[in-house]
């Protein structure tokens, strides 16, 4: 066959077989990426997107991230305080640490909604949460949660990259690059936008930092077409397109041969091939006709206001069902932070995210996959116990102590772990700070924290990088 | 609820850590080191704050010196050197008792103090006795290498001197052969013109060019080159995009709402590339755009050349976001963001520092605090005055003379002059078609019916208004006479209004520059704000240096009285201060910033942050003498573009050897070339000439941007439809949506498609560095956009014509994208492919039951120069 003759000629300095994908042969064809041995390589390592297996076995295969930008609060969703209601309005004589010094107010300030226990556990959750309120004997959720550091870019980079400095790989990168992923058709991590913007600090919400690139976040747009230029024109389809892809391989080996050790180029060659696996693949996979009407209904599709989030989970299900690694679901740019206006804010965003990310724990529980899927939601931060602006009231950010909350593969339903103080303004019992999150999440995926590590130029790099870090047992089932 | 006495990981406690890193120290610091080094960065991190920075010390022990410290507080002293266990300060952080709060001293940190304080709590003998409130700086802060004297440094000796070509080989190569190392051999000069090209111009070379260097067998061949790219007008526009991230330069307001369009800002452009291709004076530059304004004679009317180019420039003071005419934005906080931003881009562009730490609190790691951050802003404020805000609209300077107004009046008195006998003609009509409406009421109304027409709207009484909504016809006018009468309307229109239109074609069109200015005598106090918060002014604030720097090279001198400079001369003062030639931060920042551009990577890999936060130098040396002859030599970019790619150094293959690799993987030694991905601009601006679709002209107005029905970003004017579905339509760009991408609409809010999927930067407010990606999206893009499709066409239709042979086609189609041309056994293969595929173009067709493609040749041909342009051979530069 002319096609394979002339492929041959290509390659000899790459020297590969000629079957099937070139690229992923030179690829992924060799030891991948784990780079805990600590010993320095004398030969450059080769990196990829194959699935590799855990150093111990796991608990989670998977993960969607319900990424709440902005900072809910957690006073009025999750941390019911009795102590405020009492002193509602009146002033507050200890220090409060604030952004907005300029409308602060002392006066503290109840939640206007009520919270009643939920599920068999007991939950107390807020009326505001209807949906997670039935999924809530499936769920941990986390009230000593923290931070310190009260600005939505730096606290968003500690949550995801582990320091608040810019510039450092962020989880879902790290589990992608420890593990591979189980597709080799769809992008090992995929990040839903939202229609509202992209978080503070955009792309750094889904960056591969120092990781090689292939690791970075692959973004799903909010709106038709959800991932730009998916469907090869209509004259190409096919075998056309394959052809030209091969001869794009062909060149790009050549290319490669040499220039060895140049990761970006193997990278780029990678990405191709992903690209054209992708035009199948991912149509099928962001295509939700046909799912059942049942299924859009408990995600909320037949309700304006969740409609879009609801879409967007059922996508995440899907990806997460057809291998994908790591899913982060993106509320709006600022979307929870709620500095005015609350009573009317809150609700509105509330009505948007609520039922689908309930919807995600029980669907993915009746298909047998909560077993192995984390689901976590949560945002940088929560919101202060007093009032900012008395004129259009709203909460402040609150770095010391917040909520979120993570349910399945590995974690313990049911539970409420940590608590903040009597006003829920600082975190003071069994605090889970960053590092603590993510050294859950490592272990829940079969890693010692400390000991999945990138070999830099400067030293090895973690996502834990030497801070003290502890996996909370207590959250583990 | 039980107490924590420990938390893990606090941030203020990775703060000092990272502080310490930073410093170089290890955690746990050498036991020798005095105070500065050990354990001030933690105690200024965990303490200081109320001992010694915020009013009267806590207990009245400030922490800040190590002399206060041995006369202690009201608990008596708080160290005795060399003992550990009786030292009170130890005691007190050893229990967790300080400090108060949950953030506690980590392990690491405690080790560290004790360690100081048993190698006899050694300190600077210079340290002063005692220090006023407020942050006070360390000598080894104020020492930082950036804010150092630049130092004109002689070259090193090397083992190799016939290596040196230029003044950057010997620093070099000094430190490569310290390591063991050597530089690479010569590139091939296949390798050198692509590389010059894209570096000087960001195109590639044509085939021709190609073909005249490697011919070129005269000892100069290569400075040759070089001269004739530096004197290529494109090279100003390459320049200009790097300069115009940092500046964050863009074509619209930005803003949560609407995103408006800034529409006279490319003036600021244009006047930067003709600046750039006439090889001004950076110190000229920088007085320009930080204060052109304040060279010229007030009023600024009746501008032109040297005059009107300086108010130009003023223009880089007005490039950041502005919200201030959003009405979903508070005004005080939008105002206060444009001053905020405007400052955080001259710290990022000229001083290398991020200065907008600053703004709420002494910065964390830098020695500026606060009333530094407020001095500069002093600087700036008078031109960026929020209480009298000037809108965008307001910052517009007309370049009409006396003379254009006068003609623009004439005009205009002339087209109301026709315009009056057209009205009088139309009220001839309304007066018939009244007189016809009257006759058709009632003769008893006809009287009543006319008084109230005729009197006003406002005036008219009940029964007016019943009589009028019984009879409405009579409310005829010249406004709607057309109703009543088409024909004869038609007629009068069609009698005035080209008559109209003639005449107004002969008004001048009015133009603007967009500016910064100051009205002469209009000087706001600026006030320091209480954590940043504007709606908390306290104390006011002088203009002036940053104190660290003014220790170095004095003061900024404002000479408030100069009669010559109606307005405050802060700027120009500053400007001039900037460009003495002493300030050791500008002259490395520019430097950097260039050497980045050629290298891939700065000599300070953070080129805006140059603080204890950045990284340091890789060669100080090296960085100090290019920024010392830089300014010997008139702070020409040209001369110093010359001494980098004229090196040894630029000149080395790019490829890589295990031996280097092994000991300098991320070639930070420069023992050979980097790869570098060509920046989005690039990869679209040589697409278009290498299919010979590119408008090479240079300046005007920026190609507009607008959204494809898909609700992507495309080139096109918008146009709305009735269901208010947009579309950017490219018919009516002439052929400019071939132009440069330097020229495309930099519209905030829409970021164009391929711009965006390589790395083109989000401008908030600037870019200090680009990032390079790699993902599926941009193999979508290559594999499936139409404008890659439509561009590969277009080089294949420039390869040849259907009657030439293939392989001339292929040959000339690989030549036009690579400069040379393939080898002959790659030609046959290519031949093989397009025969292939126009095979499996017809089978694919005929399998799906379509018409196939007429010319199915051409369409593999096309996907074969698809290939070309997507290849990484076209997307690298060696």
């Amino acid at each position: 066959m002319t096609e394979h003759h002339s492929r041959r000629h290509f390659l000899t300095a790459a020297g590969t077989n000629l079957t099937g994908s070139l690229a992923l042969a030179y690829l992924l064809g060799q030891e991948g990426a784990r780079a805990d041995t600590g010993k320095p390589t004398l030969e450059k390592p080769v990196y990829s997107l194959l699935p590799k297996p855990a150093p111990r076995p796991p608990r989670a295969q998977a993960m969607i991230s319900l990424w709440m930008q902005g900072g809910p609060s957690h006073l009025d969703l999750f941390d019911p305080k009795p102590e405020l209601t009492k002193n509602h309005l009146k002033s507050h004589g200890g220090d409060i640490e604030r952004d907005n010094a300029g409308e602060a107010s002392p006066k503290l300030f109840a939640s206007p909604w009520k919270f009643e226990p939920r599920g068999h556990c007991g939950m107390p959750l807020s009326e505001l949460l209807p949906g997670l309120a039935a999924v809530c004997d499936d769920i941990a959720l986390i009230r000593s949660m923290k931070t310190d550091v009260n600005n939505h870019g730096q606290s968003i980079s500690a949550l995801l990259t582990g320091r608040i400095t810019p510039g450092r790989p962020v989880l879902g990168s790290w589990l992608t690059y420890a593990l591979g992923t189980e597709s080799q058709n769809l992008p090992a991590y995929c990040v839903l936008t939202d229609p509202g913007g992209v978080p503070v600090l955009g792309a750094d919400n889904w960056s591969n930092g120092w990781l090689p690139s292939l690791y970075q976040g692959t973004v799903i747009r909010p709106r038709e077409p959800r991932i730009v230029n998916l469907e090869p024109p209509a004259e190409l389809r096919g075998a056309p397109q394959r052809r030209l892809l091969n001869l794009l391989d062909d060149l790009n080996a050549t290319h490669l041969a040499a220039h060895p050790g140049e990761h970006d180029l193997s990278s780029r060659i990678a990405s191709y091939e992903l690209a054209a696996r992708m035009q199948t693949a991912a149509k099928e996979a962001l295509d939700i006709s046909s799912e059942p009407p049942a299924i859009q209904t408990l995600y909320g599709l037949d309700n304006p206001a969740s409609r879009e989030y609801g879409t967007r989970c059922l996508i995440a299900r899907r990806l997460i069902e057809r291998g994908v690694r790591f899913v982060q679901v993106c509320t709006g740019n600022q979307e929870w932070d709620h500095h005015g206006a609350i009573e009317t804010a809150l609700p509105n965003t509330c009505k948007k995210v609520d039922q689908p990310s309930a919807a995600l724990v029980r669907d993915l529980k009746q298909r047998g996959l909560l077993d192995t899927t984390i689901v976590h939601w949560g945002g940088e931060m929560g919101r202060l116990p007093v009032i900012q602006n008395e004129k259009n009231i709203g909460r402040d950010h609150n770095t010391h102590g917040f909520t979120h909350w993570v349910a399945g593969g590995g974690f313990k339903g049911g539970i409420i772990h940590g608590a903040t103080d009597e006003i829920g303004y600082k975190a003071v019992e069994n605090i889970v700070n960053h590092s603590d999150l993510h050294a859950t999440l490592l272990h829940l995926f079969g890693f010692e924290p400390q000991a999945l590590t990138f070999q830099r130029p400067t030293g090895p790099g973690s996502l834990i990088d030497g801070q003290p870090a502890r996996i909370v047992t207590e959250l583990l089932a | 609820m039980r107490k924590r006495t420990l938390r893990r990981g606090s941030a203020a406690a990775r703060l000092a850590a990272l502080l310490a890193v930073c410093m170089g120290l290890p955690a746990r610091a050498a036991e020798n080191q005095a105070f500065d080094e050990t354990a001030r960065p933690i105690l200024k991190a965990m303490c200081f704050h109320c001992h010694g920075e915020e009013g009267k010390p806590e207990g009245g022990l400030d922490l800040r010196l190590v002399r206060a410290m041995l006369k202690g507080g009201d608990s008596g002293p708080a160290l005795e050197p060399s003992m550990h266990q009786e030292s009170l300060i130890w005691e007190r952080i050893e229990s967790d008792e300080m400090p108060p709060g949950p953030k506690k001293l980590t392990p690491d940190q405690k080790a560290t103090v004790r360690a100081w304080i048993d190698a006899g709590a050694r300190f600077d003998s210079s340290e002063p006795d005692s220090l006023p409130p407020g942050p006070a700086f360390s000598t080894a802060e104020r020492n930082h290498w950036s804010f150092r004297p630049i130092q004109r440094f002689e070259a090193p000796g090397v083992t190799q001197p016939a290596a040196i070509r230029t003044t950057i080989d010997p620093f070099l190569l000094s430190k490569l052969e310290s390591n063991g190392l050597s530089f690479s051999p010569e590139a091939d000069r296949t390798t050198l013109i692509r590389r010059l090209s894209f570096d000087l111009l960001g195109l590639p070379p044509s085939p021709q060019d190609v073909a005249a260097f490697v011919a070129d067998d005269r000892p100069d061949a290569y400075e040759r080159l070089v001269e004739r790219l530096l004197a290529n007008p494109h090279y100003g526009e390459r320049w200009a995009r790097h300069w115009l991230d940092v500046a964050g330069y863009a074509d619209s307001d930005g803003g949560p709402s609407t995103d408006p369009e800034r529409p006279y800002v490319h003036r600021y452009r244009d006047w930067l590339i003709q600046a750039l291709n006439a090889d001004r004076g950076w110190d000229a530059l920088i007085r320009e755009q930080l204060a052109g304004d304040e060279m010229l004679t007030q009023p600024l009317t009746e501008l032109a050349g040297d005059d009107l180019n300086r108010l130009i420039a003023t223009g880089f003071l007005r490039l950041v976001p502005d919200t201030t005419t959003d009405s979903a934005v508070d005004a005080v906080v939008a105002r206060n963001e444009v001053v905020g931003d405007t400052l955080k881009v001259v710290g990022s562009s000229f001083l290398g520092l991020t200065i907008g730490c600053a703004q709420c609190h002494a910065h964390r790691y830098d020695p500026v605090s606060q009333e530094d951050y407020y001095r500069l802003r002093a600087i700036f404020e008078p031109a960026l005055d929020t209480e009298h805000w000037r809108l965008p609209k307001d910052r517009l300077v007309s370049l009409w003379g006396e003379a254009e107004r006068q003609k623009a009046a004439a005009v205009d008195a002339e087209v109301a002059a026709i315009d009056k006998e057209r009205v009088a003609e139309l009220e001839k009509l309304v007066q018939i078609v009244l007189e016809r409406e009257l006759a058709a009421a009632p003769e008893a109304v006809r009287g009543p019916l006319r008084e109230a027409r005729d009197t006003a709207a406002d005036k008219r009484t009940d029964k007016h208004k019943a009589l009028l909504k019984e009879y409405p016809r009579v409310l005829v006018s010249t406004g709607n006479i057309s109703l009543f009468d088409a024909q004869g309307t038609n007629t009068v229109e069609g009698k005035y209004n080209p008559k109209m239109a003639e005449v107004r074609k002969t008004r001048p069109v009015e133009d603007f520059v967009q500016v910064l200015t100051e009205v002469p005598g209009q000087v706001p106090p600026t006030r320091l704000f209480y954590r940043g918060d504007p709606k908390q002014p306290k104390q006011e604030i002088q203009p002036g240096e940053l104190s660290v720097l003014a220790e170095r090279v004095g003061a900024v001198s404002i000479a408030g009285d100069d009669p010559g400079v109606p307005t405050t001369g802060r700027r120009l003062a500053y400007a001039r201060h900037l460009t003495s030639g002493k300030h050791p931060l500008v002259a490395r920042v520019l430097v950097n910033r260039v050497w980045m551009h050629h290298f891939g990577r700065g000599l300070v890999p953070t080129p805006a942050d140059f603080g204890a936060l950045g990284q340091p130098p890789s060669h100080p040396q090296l960085l100090d003498r290019l920024a010392a002859d830089f300014m010997d030599q008139g702070w020409s970019l040209k001369n110093l573009h010359r001494t980098i790619v004229r090196s040894t150094a630029y000149r080395q293959r790019s490829t890589r050897t295990q031996e280097q690799d092994a000991s300098d993987p991320d070639n930070l030694l420069l023992g050979r070339m980097s790869i570098r991905r060509l920046e989005a601009e690039e990869i679209r601006d040589a697409w278009l000439t290498v299919s010979g679709q590119l408008r090479p002209q240079l300046y005007g107005a920026p190609v507009p941007v607008g959204f494809t029905l898909d609700g992507t970003i495309a080139l096109g004017i918008e146009k709305v439809d009735g269901n208010g579905h947009r579309t950017a339509d490219a018919t009516g760009l002439n052929g400019a949506q071939f132009r440069r991408s330097l020229y495309l609409q930099v519209r905030r809010s829409r970021p164009l498609g391929l711009l965006e999927v390589f790395d083109a930067p989000t401008l908030t407010p600037n870019c200090d560095l680009r990032g390079v990606s790699t993902g599926s999206t941009q193999s979508l893009y290559l594999l499936n956009d139409a404008d890659v499709r439509a561009t590969a066409a277009a080089l294949a239709r420039r390869s040849g014509s259907a009657h030439e042979s293939l392989s001339s086609r292929l040959e000339h189609a690989w030549t036009l994208a690579f400069g040379k041309a393939p080898e002959a056994s790659q030609l046959e293969l290519f031949q093989a492919y397009v025969t292939g595929q126009s095979e499996a173009l017809f089978r694919a067709a005929a399998a799906e039951g379509r018409k196939p493609a007429l010319a199915t040749e051409q369409l593999a041909l096309e996907t074969f120069c698809q290939a070309l342009l997507a290849s990484n051979s076209f997307l690298y530069v060696d």
